[in-house]
């Protein structure tokens, strides 16, 4: 468990947190420039609270009153950047090593063949940062922290700089550390769909100031959560059950979803976009789309320019629309409507806890 | 017969193109200064290289411009400022020989000296440049990672610097060969103690069958500083590779 109580001036603003983090994976959330980044460093010691406290489990980092403050070599604190930071003139392998070799054999709680392994670094090691890609810069970024046996993994939104593809490819790896490493993790992101894979224990964060905090579901619809969530690709959530590897029931309608690894009978959060998702009046013939949700039109509000459409499925569903559309749609509060959601622009987020 | 053949000719045709013993003492002795002015340079411009290149601070202007200034004040004027501090009499030469019967002016260690003022602000600049272009970003992984401050210092950024230092250290190495003005002044022109290649050419071409001795040192001098020079240039090109 991560406690936090810290307090520190910014040039733009006061990063003022009293938080808890418990495990094994905590997000947090909040629009670029929050204050997140620097919340990582006050972590991880590479910048100063200016008051405050900081502890993980029995051990204090940080504490104004007492004094402590222990220097960020000290802190076994894995800090993954959003630039991998790894070193040019080390090869993957002492890159990798770079952290382990400070270690007491005793404090080892992973042999880097297991983690290489794990994370398929195999045929990389003898090679210089400059000839990977991004994808593989950030699996040995990742790599590294491990083998420092943290106490705790943070990462500042390690999969910012990649693109979706890639985005995909590693999210399974850090799936495996949180399952199968056992390491608490603390994964800053700005992008929801990114976190909800993770996680839903979700820490909201604007300016500074933390705005909620707590299971994602039970928060996203709170008033000044909600703008944020529609500021940065608003995510519609829903609880559902797996009925097959790629077919979910939600409400007793079906839908599809791109195939996933859960039993049947699990149930687990979805994604969706609001700009995913396609209003029409009547259910369509002939069209490749799977997924067709009907529902109510509960409201209709303008946001930041955008327009979204309110939709009750017997949750409330946002979709983006243009305002063209609305008019020739000529939707109305209470109108019945038909969501269509193309299968791949479903994301599979956690199990519901 | 002789007479008649034009002196420059005489020269080139001097049997001799091997340097005498005496012009090998001069040969090592420039060696010397200039290694050891090396040597003894580096910690201070890794250190002030690396407060220059991160830190902020009052009168930060005024430290780089006092390092910078034996690069643009006459030598002499350097040599004579080291006579006032470091001379028998000077404030800090009376110390040295009063406590430790040290002598620095008119020694051997007084050219050392000099040369490493004179060539300090080169070594100095490619230093810090070096340093700069360093990620500090790098470091503080480092120290997440477990490393102390000196660690992480030596294993990443001045391991990546290393290539600058290098070409800072040849360039200052290159400088003292070429010191005349404030060793002269400091620690005069004697004969297998301060009398280094510049000064052993001045010497020879003010003597009247020096011409040959003269030719020779040059030649020695040009090969020297090129090959520091080119040894700078190939090293740093290939670190960076």
């Amino acid at each position: 468990m991560l406690t936090l109580c810290v307090h520190r001036q910014l040039a733009e603003f006061t990063l003022q947190i009293d938080v808890t983090c418990t495990y094994p994976v905590t997000a947090i959330f909040g629009p670029s420039g929050c204050g997140k980044t620097t919340l990582l460093n006050l972590i991880s010691g590479l910048m100063r609270p200016d008051s405050g406290q900081i502890s993980i489990d029995d051990t204090i980092l940080f504490h104004a009153e007492k004094g402590i403050d222990l220097p960020p070599e000290k802190r076994r604190i894995g800090h993954v950047f959003q630039d991998d930071l790894l070193f040019p003139h080390l090869t993957v392998r002492q890159n990798l090593l770079y952290g382990y070799q400070f270690l007491a054999p005793s404090e080892r709680k992973f042999h880097p063949d297991a983690i290489i392994d794990l994370l398929e670094l195999n045929t990389l090691l003898n090679r210089l940062p400059n000839l990977l890609s991004g994808g593989e810069r950030q699996r040995v970024a990742l790599g590294r922290a491990i083998l420092t046996s943290p106490r705790l993994l943070i990462m500042d939104e390690p999969l910012t700089a990649l693109d979706q593809e890639l985005k995909d490819r590693i999210m399974p790896y850090l799936r495996h550390i949180r399952t199968d490493l056992g390491i608490p993790m603390l994964y800053v992101s700005h992008a929801i769909g990114e976190i909800l894979q993770l996680t839903g224990q979700v820490i909201v964060l604007n300016r500074g100031r933390v705005l909620a905090h707590g299971d994602f579901f039970s928060i996203a619809h709170q008033p000044k959560i909600l703008p944020l969530l529609e500021a940065h690709g608003f995510e519609n959530v829903l609880p559902v059950e797996v009925i097959a590897p790629n077919r979910v029931q939600y409400n007793n309608q079906i839908l599809h979803i791109p195939p996933c690894d859960r039993r049947p009978g699990t149930h687990i959060f979805i994604g969706i976009r609001a700009n995913d998702i396609i209003l029409c009046r009547q259910r369509p013939a002939g069209l490749s789309i799977r997924n067709a949700l009907s529902g109510q039109v509960l409201d209709i509000v303008e946001t930041h320019g955008r327009r979204l459409v309110y939709i009750d499925v017997g949750k409330r569903l946002a979709a983006e629309v243009t305002p063209e559309a609305i008019v020739e749609l000529a939707l109305k509060i209470g109108d019945p409507v038909i969501c269509l959601i193309k299968t791949h622009a479903i994301r599979i987020g956690p199990d519901v806890s | 017969m002789c007479a008649t053949i034009p002196r420059v000719i005489r020269i080139k045709f001097y049997p001799v193109i091997f340097p005498t013993p005496e012009e090998y003492t001069v040969l090592f002795l420039s060696l010397k200064v200039g290694l050891l002015c090396v040597v003894i340079s580096l910690p201070f411009a890794v250190l002030l290289g690396w407060v220059l290149a991160r830190k902020n601070f009052r009168g930060k202007l005024i430290l780089d411009g006092l390092c910078h200034l034996p690069l643009v004040l006459p030598p002499v004027v350097v040599g004579y400022l080291l006579l006032l501090l470091l001379g028998r009499r000077g404030f800090l030469g009376q110390i040295l020989n009063d406590w430790f019967g040290l002598q620095i002016a008119f020694t051997w260690r007084g050219a050392v000296l000099a040369a490493a003022v004179v060539g300090f602000p080169l070594m100095l600049r490619a230093v810090r440049l070096a340093i700069e272009s360093v990620d500090p970003r790098l470091e503080r992984a480092a120290r997440t990672l477990g490393a102390n401050p000196l660690r992480a210092f030596f294993s990443i950024t001045l391991r990546l610097a290393a290539p600058g230092v290098l070409v800072g250290s040849l360039l200052a190495f290159a400088r003292s060969l070429g010191e005349f003005g404030a060793t002269i002044t400091f620690v005069s022109n004697i004969a297998g103690e301060t009398r280094t290649l510049p000064l052993a050419i001045f010497t020879y071409i003010n003597q009247p069958d020096g011409e040959a001795a003269a030719a020779r040192l040059v030649l020695l001098s040009i090969i020297l500083s090129l090959g520091a020079l080119i040894a700078s240039e190939a090293i740093a090109r290939k670190m960076k590779n």
